[in-house]
């Protein structure tokens, strides 16, 4: 089978509106209209179709009735296809495929504005304020891997927006969250940088923060700059901590600063500087809630300058701080295998 | 959606990404220039409605999600969560047409795909621009009808997996609004309601009375 040529006299019709087919029409030669009633408007439209123009496409392939008549001014040669016609044609010349596309695209785009403008019920809900509202029902129903990834991408596009502050604490109670209980999500698993170090040092901020209902000018620095360690842009984060310090020493948010800093040289992969930090932590606080974390850290930058035995020790001496069933130990015991199993 | 019969993507892999159970791939409101074509694993599309995590479908490898995002700079209208382990294909505005141009199964599934979504626009707009709301309510249930390929001409009672929010979504209306519609249906013996489905007792019932509300506007 192959399209047809059919010649039709003006005047005539091709199709009517209502009418049910699967025929896809290419107009070769003279002048046919599409005459439809424009569901805005209620206004009858002619649409002059081009030479070389398909249509009746989307009634075909979609398997609904012609929603226009197709009116034939002048004599014209029309071809003909059945669907499987139109699709072999079409898969030798992907570019019909790629326009039909965009001539679609803008009319959906057009259907789904007016359909957006009438839709009067609660439905209305600003991006900004949805996508964090989506974080608050995965927080709310203790999905944290899925509530982290919403506040964290919600961060990443509104670092300033009007939940800001909210969505910083909101990240580190899930981060807390997930590295206490863990989550269905994968979030925890997953490999590369440490889901619950991250939480280590504003875990502790964020409580008198709240308590105090307010969130100080300090307390502001530290979560924006926290924010940006969420949004891995690691060097800026640095800067807003370095900063932050500078401004003198602080008795709850110097360590606080100090840890996220360190942590961003790794991810700087500044592995020197890292462990020179992390070292330096682990002197000046030997009580640091976060000591196994930070001394994860040290290990998994020794273990990415390539020292493994230096990595390993670190790892395990990690492991025998236990608990055997704290989140840190289950993590550095998985990266310890990880690590043997690389020697072999 | 069905999945593409088995085009060669191998010259893609560059773009494949890959997803852990239970990771979201994109949320709902995110601004999203990105698009999936599925390898291994299900996808869950989610909508979250009021208080509730709704599923909107379950795709399959072979199948696509994200594309209007290609075409145009609109929040994501769904959250798509990895319900397995998921490898799929990343495409973006800039990539798309190198996708199309090499796979024409895939352009031609995309188009469409976007034939649906047109009609199903309009006839959403339909609904949308019956001036009244019993209308609308009842015309909701017409098209869900339509959407199970339900004749409704033959058939009496139909059983909906719906509940008030799923209505009151359709119909652009709060859902406060459409309970009073529908507990007044409820009262004239149309519907049976119930908290996870609505059984229509007469759908031609609900078609007459569309159509003469229809007309009725056109005056």
């Amino acid at each position: 089978m192959s399209p047809k040529a059919v010649q039709y006299r003006a005047n005539s019709i091709i199709y009517f509106k209502g009418d049910q087919s699967d025929r896809i029409f290419l107009l070769n030669a003279g002048k046919v209209s599409l005459s439809y009633v424009d569901i805005e408007t209620g206004q009858e439209v002619r649409d002059l179709i081009k030479m070389g123009e398909f249509f009746g496409v989307k009634s075909a392939l979609g398997r609904y009735m012609r929603e226009e008549t197709a009116i034939v001014l002048q004599d014209s040669a029309v071809m003909v296809f059945s669907i499987p016609e139109f699709e072999q044609v079409a898969s030798k010349n992907t570019r019909i495929i790629t326009k039909m596309l965009t001539v679609f695209s803008n009319q959906l785009r057009r259907i789904h504005r007016q359909v957006q403008n009438l839709m009067v019920s609660d439905e209305q809900v600003n991006p900004e304020t949805g996508l964090y509202k989506i974080g608050e029902y995965y927080l709310k129903n203790k999905r944290y891997g899925q509530a982290l990834y919403a506040f964290k991408r919600y961060l990443v596009y509104y670092p300033t927006g009007s939940y800001a502050t909210e969505v910083t604490s909101k990240i580190v109670q899930a981060e807390e969250y997930l590295s206490r209980y863990g989550s269905g999500a994968a979030a925890s698993a997953a490999p590369g940088p440490a889901p619950s170090a991250a939480s280590a040092a504003p875990r502790a901020a964020a409580a008198p923060a709240a308590a105090s209902g307010e969130t100080s000018e300090l307390a502001q620095q530290y979560y924006n700059a926290v924010s940006l360690v969420s949004q891995e842009k690691y060097l800026e984060a640095f800067k807003a901590f370095k900063k932050m310090l500078d401004g003198g020493p602080d008795p709850e948010y110097t360590a606080k600063a100090e840890f996220e800093m360190a942590k961003c040289l790794f991810y700087l992969k500044q592995y020197d500087n890292c462990i020179k930090s992390f070292t330096a932590i682990a002197q000046k606080f030997p009580k640091h809630p976060e000591l196994k974390d930070a001394l994860f850290f040290v290990g998994r930058s020794y273990e990415e300058k390539g020292d493994k035995a230096k990595a390993g020790g670190l790892f395990k001496k990690i492991i025998s701080m236990g608990p055997e069933d704290d989140a840190v130990v289950r993590k550095v015991r998985k990266a310890l295998r990880a690590l043997e199993g690389e020697k072999v | 959606m069905s999945p593409v019969g088995g085009p060669d993507l191998s010259m893609f892999n560059r773009f494949s990404k890959t997803f852990r159970k239970g990771d979201i791939i994109f949320c709902e409101y995110e601004p999203g220039d990105t698009f999936y074509l599925i390898q291994s694993g299900r996808v869950q599309v989610v909508r979250i409605i009021g208080e509730l995590e709704k599923n909107i479908a379950i795709l399959n490898p072979g199948d696509y999600f994200g594309e209007m995002s290609i075409l145009e700079n609109v929040p994501r209208s769904a959250t798509t969560i990895a319900l397995d382990d998921v490898k799929a294909l990343e495409f973006s505005r800039e990539n798309f047409e190198v996708l199309t141009l090499g796979n024409p199964q895939i352009a031609l599934k995309l188009l469409k795909g976007f034939v649906q979504r047109i009609y199903a626009q309009k006839r959403t707009f339909m609904i949308l621009t019956l001036d009244d709301v019993e209308a609308k309510v009842a015309d909701v249930f017409l098209m869900l009808a339509e959407n199970l390929s339900i004749d409704t001409t033959s058939v009496d009672s139909i059983e909906f997996k719906n509940t008030v929010d799923d209505l009151s979504h359709w119909a652009g209306i709060p859902s406060g609004q459409c309970r009073e519609v529908l507990n007044h249906f409820v009262a004239q013996r149309r519907i049976e309601l119930y908290p996870d489905r609505i059984v229509v007792k007469n759908i031609n019932d609900f078609a007459r009375f569309v159509n003469s509300r229809r007309k009725h506007q056109e005056k």
